[in-house]
Formats: structure tokens, C-alpha cells, sequence
């Protein structure tokens, strides 16, 4: 298990843990994000918010955010 | 109040599904379209008829969910919770299935009747998927209607569908269960409050799940009531449970709930296979947020969109301002033969036409500005700049998505301080309102585009860029000082949306464009028109002066001012006098200049080209522009910071800092350049 911002592009990750704030947590629950759900890493340049596929929609998450979140490669 | 309408609607549902595409289809209204995640952030309201009967529609922000986090969502529940509308209209957008019914859920809820309406079907379809709409209405327990907002296909059957849903309404019988021990807990929960409160069923099922949620209007309602200790206590007895027996929390046990629910629909109502190839939108992303090429192609860009914006206008600004120059001449030339009075003759040619005529000719450049930041908002660039520019803009102490607000404030700072609602946290919002005037909005180009004319002309588009950018420098230097002495450190977090690129909806494009152009127009008309009038007077009385000459009233206000502006260069009495009445909007300056100097003397427009000549050099001029770009925003923009601060401390703030700014900026210019031997 590690923090999304550690998973390559292309890689569809197995969310386990999410540890941030709970209004933040909260938010990206409704997006789709949280603790069981299955998510793309579209991109990760490791210098700029990463760019992740939930369901189907491209969504921007900050470097800071992602590695709040924890999941493992499926 | 008196029921006017015989049923409102509100129209909710995700950001970027078409909503106000809907609304406008709807309505016949022209609410602009704008590809970006929070582009509607406040309510708006429209009316039409449907079989005799007056309807009432809510175009509510779009929000994930109903649970209240930031301001904008919290206007959706309010509405559907206080107004009780009679029928919710959810926008669904087919290719986001899942994310959508998440929002549908938490709708059937509320327990008002809903009525689906599918979008974007035919995209879906085009990606190889179908959805199996009747199924769909069949296993929530709801109408869903399938419709096309953009092309205004089956909205008939939407409304015949809305038309039925409060009588078709009935207490949903939807099999979402939160699973045994979630359920138990909400009975609980339920049990406890119908003990304390007489409340409605439905209330009290929203009430007690969103108790749960921690839900800012749930917690609102019931810190003020009596029991509100009790319940704390019931609240966390029960959530500890919970937590132990799934060793997970509240909202996950929820989301789980939910999801698992969806993705069941999802999976009998939707047939095909994603195909794995790269649409359209991967690949242009791929290419404008490149790690290397995402900042060049922004910036080339933004630097198109001024080129363009010059460019494109000049012919026509040079078209407007020698009907004007005939004009003027035309009435002078007709008082003159039947002898009519002179001083009418000199309130229409000097006052009128120099002040109005001199604002009307810049319409090119702003119409031209606004339709292309438009078209960058509608082809859904705007969301990726904000992710283009986060390092960028963190390095400033600001946010990515504070980029959206400081583009839109190039058209004008109004749409650009209501936009910094995309950021979260109060402070990080203050933030970009406080520094969002420094972008130099189109008002400003007609001051720029005159002075440029008379002293640059070789260069002015670059003398023009160089102002802009010492906007964005100064924006980004106070930012940074505020960042150090105002305020503590960033906290909204970085999510956003990433929407799929469209074509952009050219008539809506056009329609907002116009209706731009139109405000300025009736600027124009009334509050230039109102105040070139003014100056008139003021520069012709008291009777028996010399028009605008120093001993007229405005003169003698002027002079009093100007001393405060020698030292920048632009000591003459009229610039003081066109910087106050530029605080009323900025394009007053250039209406103010027109009518000080009279642009009627025979040659028309080139007397104040050569008055000015005589006052300003061009080191002074630049000093000006710089002192116009900087200086207090106008009133309008006071006002909104007053509306969306809640407090007049900032806008007060706002000005007194912004003409501090400006007043020390302006000098160091003209004092510099003086010293650099410029003139």
C-alpha cells in the first residue's frame, strides 16, 4: 500500500485509506473517491497535481492531497 | 407571499452536465454556458409557460452532492429544503452515470418529487455504450425522460414528464439499504428526535441521516435546540459503534452504501464495453498539459488573445471614430446655419459626442476581448489552466484555481471576483479578490488604446502588453505581501474537475458577447452620457468662461487636485478631473478627456489628440496608464467585494491600497524614467 502520487500513469489502483481532513474527505467521497473504490492515474509528472479517472471523469488532485491517499495496484 | 406560479422547478444536478444549456433551452433565456467546473454560482430564476400554466425555474450552482461544504452547494439544499419546490429536475450526464446517481440518491432523500432528464445520451452512444433509459426509470421509481439540451430535443417530453410529477409523486420505495447495523443505528436516531420534535417524516429521515454526515445545515438546525446535548451523545455512541463493527468511518460506510447501490444500476441499466482508445480530449491534453509545453502554450495563448484582440479591432475602431469625427462636425455645421443657440451646439458636440461618442468607438475591443475569453471558458480550457499553473501559483502563494478568477477579470473584474468561489477557504478567496482588480479589465483598454494612439503609435500593442503585464506583476508582488504580513497559509485543497473539451455553442457565445457589448452600450447611454453632461457644465460654467478652460468649475476642482499628481507627471488640471470621475468606471476617463477638450473643434477627434499632446509627453502618458491600470477599481467593483465579503472593511481596504499602490507605482515610472533621460 502507498499514497496515489507514488503510482505511474496507467496504473488502476485499489483505494484503501483515505487520511485527510474530513470536509476534504468528504469531498471527494461524493466524486467517488473513498475508501474500496477502483481509480485510473492518468498522469502523474510527480512535479504537478496528479490527474486521476474516476468513473468517467478526469479529475485534478494536488500533490499534497494524493499522498493523504493510500491504495494498492490492481 | 402570493403563489404566482402554478409550479416551480428547481434544476439541479452534477457541474458540466448542462444545466444552464437547459435552462436557457427552456427559459429563451441567455445565461452564458461556461466549460468549467462552478461556472453557475449563484441561483438564477427564469419563467415560461407550458400548457397555460406558469412555471417557475431555479437554475441551481451544480454541486457532487447534497451535503452542504462549500457556500455553493449549500444554495442547493437550502432551495429544495426552505422552498420546497414542487419539482426537482436532475440533469444527468449519460457518460457519468455513476457519479451522477450519487446526487440522484441523496435527491430521492429529500422526498419531493424528481424527475430525471438524461443528457449527452448521444455521446454516450458515440463511445459505443447504450443505456437503457426505461429500466433506469423503473428501478429508481422516477421519470427519466432522455433529452439533447444543446439541439432542444425532447424537452417537450421533459416537461409533460415535470408536469406529472407531483401528482405521480409517492413515497419512494427505493431498495438503498446503508446495511443492517447503519440501518438499525438511523432508527435510533430517528426514534430519538421524533421523541423531542413533532416534525415531519421527511424531515426527520433527512434530518437523522444527515445528522450522521456531519452536515453543516443538519448541525446548524440542531445546535439550537435544547435536546441538541442529548443528541451529541446518542450521535457519538452510535457512530462509535459503527466505527468498530466496519472499522471504517461514517462517510466511507456511506459512500460504500451508496456506490454499492449505484453500481448495481449501473450495471443492469448500462450495455457495451468502454473502448480503450484515446478520445480526442486525452489526446489534447496530452499536448496542453505537457510538464514542459503547458505553461509555453498558455501563455502563447493569452498573448494571442491580446494580439487578436488589437488587431481584429483597429479597422473598426478607426471606422466608428470617423462617423463620430462627421457626426460632430455635421450638427456643429447645422447649428451654425439656422443659427441656432451655441451652447446646445457645444453640450451635443463637446459634451455628448466627445464623452459618449469617445467611449462607443472602443466597442470592437471589448466585444473582440470578451468572445475570446469566452471561447476559452466553453471549449473547456479554463479547467486546465488552473491545473497548467498550480506550481506556478503556489510558488505566488495563491491557488491554482485562483487563475480562473484573474483570467475572467481581464473582461471585466465583476464575473472575476464572483468566480473566486471556486476556491473553498474564506481566506484563500479574500485573497484573490483583494489583488484580482490589478488584472486590467476591458474598461481600461479604451484609456490605453487613446494614449497609446496618440504617443505609441508604432508600437502599441506592445506598450499595451507591457501595461497588462505589470498588472499581473503587481498582483503578484502584493499577493506575496499578503501572503507574508495578511494572511495565514493556503488551506483550500486542489480538486478539480477536468470536463471533456466541446465545440464551443457559437449563439451562446455570441448572445453572451452581445449582452456584454449592450451593458457597455447602456453604460454609454446613461451613466457616461449622465456624467459627460456633468463635466459639460462643470467646464462651462460659471457664464462667461471660456469652455474647459481652468477658471470653469471643474477647472478650479481640478487644479485644487492636481498638485497631488505632479510629481507623476501628469500635473494638468483635466487629468485629475478625468481620474475622479474614473472611479464611476474607468471608460469615463476617455468620455471625460473627450468632453474637457472638445472633440469637435473641425477637425474632430485629432484636437484631442493634440490637446493631449500638449499636456502629456510620452513618459508622462505611460505614468498615467500606469496610474489608471493601478488605481482604485471602479464602483462596481467595490460593490461586489461588498457582497461577497459581507463586510465593508475590504472594498475600503481595497481602494485606499490599490491608489496607494498606484500613486508609488506612477512615480517611480515617471521619476525613473526621468533619471533614465526618457521624456
Amino acid at each position: 500500500m502507498k499514497s496515489i502520487n507514488n503510482f505511474k500513469s496507467g496504473e488502476i489502483v485499489k483505494i484503501k485509506c483515505v487520511e485527510c481532513g474530513s470536509a476534504f474527505k468528504h469531498r471527494i467521497s461524493e466524486l467517488g473517491l473513498f475508501d474500496g473504490s477502483e481509480i485510473e492515474i492518468i498522469k502523474n509528472d510527480n512535479c504537478c497535481p496528479i490527474i486521476i479517472k474516476i468513473f468517467n471523469s478526469k479529475i485534478a488532485l494536488g500533490q499534497g492531497e494524493a499522498s493523504k491517499i493510500y491504495g494498492e495496484k490492481i | 407571499m402570493a403563489k404566482k406560479f402554478n409550479l416551480v422547478i428547481g434544476l439541479t444536478g452534477n457541474p458540466n452536465v448542462g444545466k444552464s444549456t437547459l435552462f436557457n433551452a427552456l427559459t429563451g433565456a441567455r445565461q452564458h454556458v461556461g466549460n468549467w467546473p462552478g461556472k453557475t454560482v449563484e441561483k438564477k430564476e427564469g419563467e415560461f409557460k407550458f400548457e397555460k400554466k406558469k412555471i417557475k425555474i431555479v437554475d441551481l450552482p451544480g454541486s457532487y452532492s447534497l451535503t452542504a461544504y462549500t457556500e455553493e452547494e449549500s444554495i442547493t439544499s437550502d432551495f429544495v429544503l426552505e422552498e420546497k419546490p414542487d419539482v426537482i429536475v436532475q440533469i444527468i450526464d449519460a457518460q457519468n452515470l455513476a457519479r451522477n446517481l450519487f446526487m440522484t440518491i441523496q435527491l430521492m432523500e429529500l422526498q419531493r418529487p424528481l424527475v430525471v432528464a438524461l443528457n449527452m445520451v448521444d455521446l454516450l452512444e458515440n463511445s459505443g455504450m447504450s443505456i437503457d433509459f426505461k429500466k433506469l426509470s423503473k428501478l429508481l421509481g422516477l421519470q427519466v425522460v432522455v433529452i439533447d439540451a444543446r439541439n432542444k430535443k425532447g424537452i417537450e417530453s421533459l416537461l409533460a414528464a415535470i408536469n406529472k410529477a407531483p401528482k405521480r409523486y409517492k413515497e419512494s420505495n427505493l431498495k438503498l439499504t446503508y446495511g443492517v447495523e447503519m440501518n438499525e443505528e438511523l432508527l435510533k436516531m430517528r426514534k430519538f428526535i421524533k421523541q423531542k420534535e413533532g416534525i415531519s417524516a421527511n424531515k426527520l429521515n433527512w434530518l437523522s441521516l444527515k445528522i450522521f454526515e456531519g452536515d453543516y445545515r443538519a448541525l446548524q438546525y440542531l445546535t439550537k435546540k435544547a435536546y441538541y446535548f442529548e443528541l451529541k451523545e446518542q450521535l457519538q455512541k452510535s457512530t462509535e459503534h459503527l466505527q468498530h463493527i466496519y472499522n471504517k468511518d461514517i462517510n466511507t460506510i456511506l459512500s460504500n452504501a451508496r456506490y454499492g447501490f449505484i453500481k448495481g444500476l449501473e450495471k443492469e441499466v448500462v450495455t457495451g464495453i468502454v473502448k480503450k482508445r484515446k478520445n480526442f480530449t486525452d489526446k489534447f491534453d496530452s499536448f496542453v498539459m505537457n510538464r514542459f509545453l503547458g505553461i509555453p502554450i498558455f501563455l502563447l495563448a493569452m498573448f494571442l488573445v491580446f494580439q487578436a484582440t488589437f488587431k481584429l479591432s483597429t479597422p473598426l475602431i478607426r471606422l466608428i471614430n470617423s462617423f463620430f469625427v462627421q457626426f460632430s462636425e455635421f450638427i456643429g455645421d447645422l447649428f451654425l446655419k439656422y443659427g441656432l443657440p451655441k451652447w446646445i451646439a457645444s453640450l451635443l458636440t463637446d459634451g455628448v459626442i466627445g464623452g459618449v461618442g469617445g467611449i462607443l468607438t472602443f466597442i470592437p475591443l471589448i466585444a473582440i476581448l470578451f468572445l475570446l475569453i469566452a471561447l476559452m471558458e466553453d471549449i473547456g480550457y479554463m479547467a486546465r489552466v488552473a491545473y497548467i499553473m498550480d506550481r506556478f501559483m503556489h510558488k505566488i502563494g495563491l491557488h491554482g484555481k485562483a487563475i480562473i478568477p484573474l483570467i475572467l477579470g481581464f473582461g471585466c473584474n465583476v464575473p472575476g471576483i464572483m468566480a473566486t468561489r471556486v476556491l473553498e477557504n474564506k481566506s484563500d478567496r479574500l485573497r484573490v479578490i483583494l489583488i484580482s482588480p490589478f488584472m486590467s479589465c476591458g474598461a481600461r483598454l479604451p484609456v490605453y488604446a487613446l494614449f497609446t494612439g496618440i504617443f505609441f503609435p508604432t508600437n502599441q500593442g506592445w506598450v499595451i502588453f507591457s501595461i497588462y503585464i505589470l498588472g499581473i506583476l503587481m498582483a503578484i508582488i502584493v499577493g506575496l505581501l499578503f501572503k507574508k504580513f495578511l494572511f495565514e497559509d493556503l488551506s483550500s485543497p486542489f480538486v478539480i474537475e477536468l470536463p471533456p473539451y466541446r465545440y464551443p455553442t457559437i449563439k451562446g457565445i455570441l448572445i453572451h458577447v452581445w449582452e456584454k457589448v449592450w451593458s457597455f452600450i447602456k453604460k454609454a447611454g446613461t451613466v457616461i452620457l449622465m456624467f459627460s453632461v456633468i463635466v459639460w457644465a462643470l467646464a462651462s460654467f460659471p457664464v462667461g468662461v471660456e469652455y474647459g478652460s481652468q477658471n470653469s468649475f471643474v477647472g478650479m476642482v481640478g487644479q485644487v487636485i492636481s498638485p497631488i499628481f505632479e510629481p507623476l507627471g501628469f500635473g494638468n488640471w483635466q487629468s485629475a478631473v478625468a481620474i475622479i470621475f474614473g472611479f464611476v468606471a474607468k471608460e469615463v476617463i476617455v468620455g471625460t478627456f473627450g468632453s474637457l477638450y472638445g472633440a469637435s473643434d473641425q477637425a474632430g477627434f485629432s484636437s484631442l489628440s493634440a490637446a493631449l499632446q500638449g499636456d502629456f509627453t510620452p513618459l508622462s502618458a505611460y505614468a498615467f496608464m500606469v496610474f489608471v491600470l493601478l488605481y482604485v477599481p471602479c464602483v462596481a467593483v467595490l460593490a461586489i467585494v461588498k457582497k461577497e465579503t459581507n463586510s465593508w472593511r475590504w472594498p475600503f481596504f481595497l481602494a485606499l491600497y490599490t491608489t496607494i499602490v498606484a500613486w508609488i507605482v506612477a512615480f517611480v515610472v515617471y521619476q525613473g524614467g526621468l533619471i533614465l533621460g526618457l521624456v
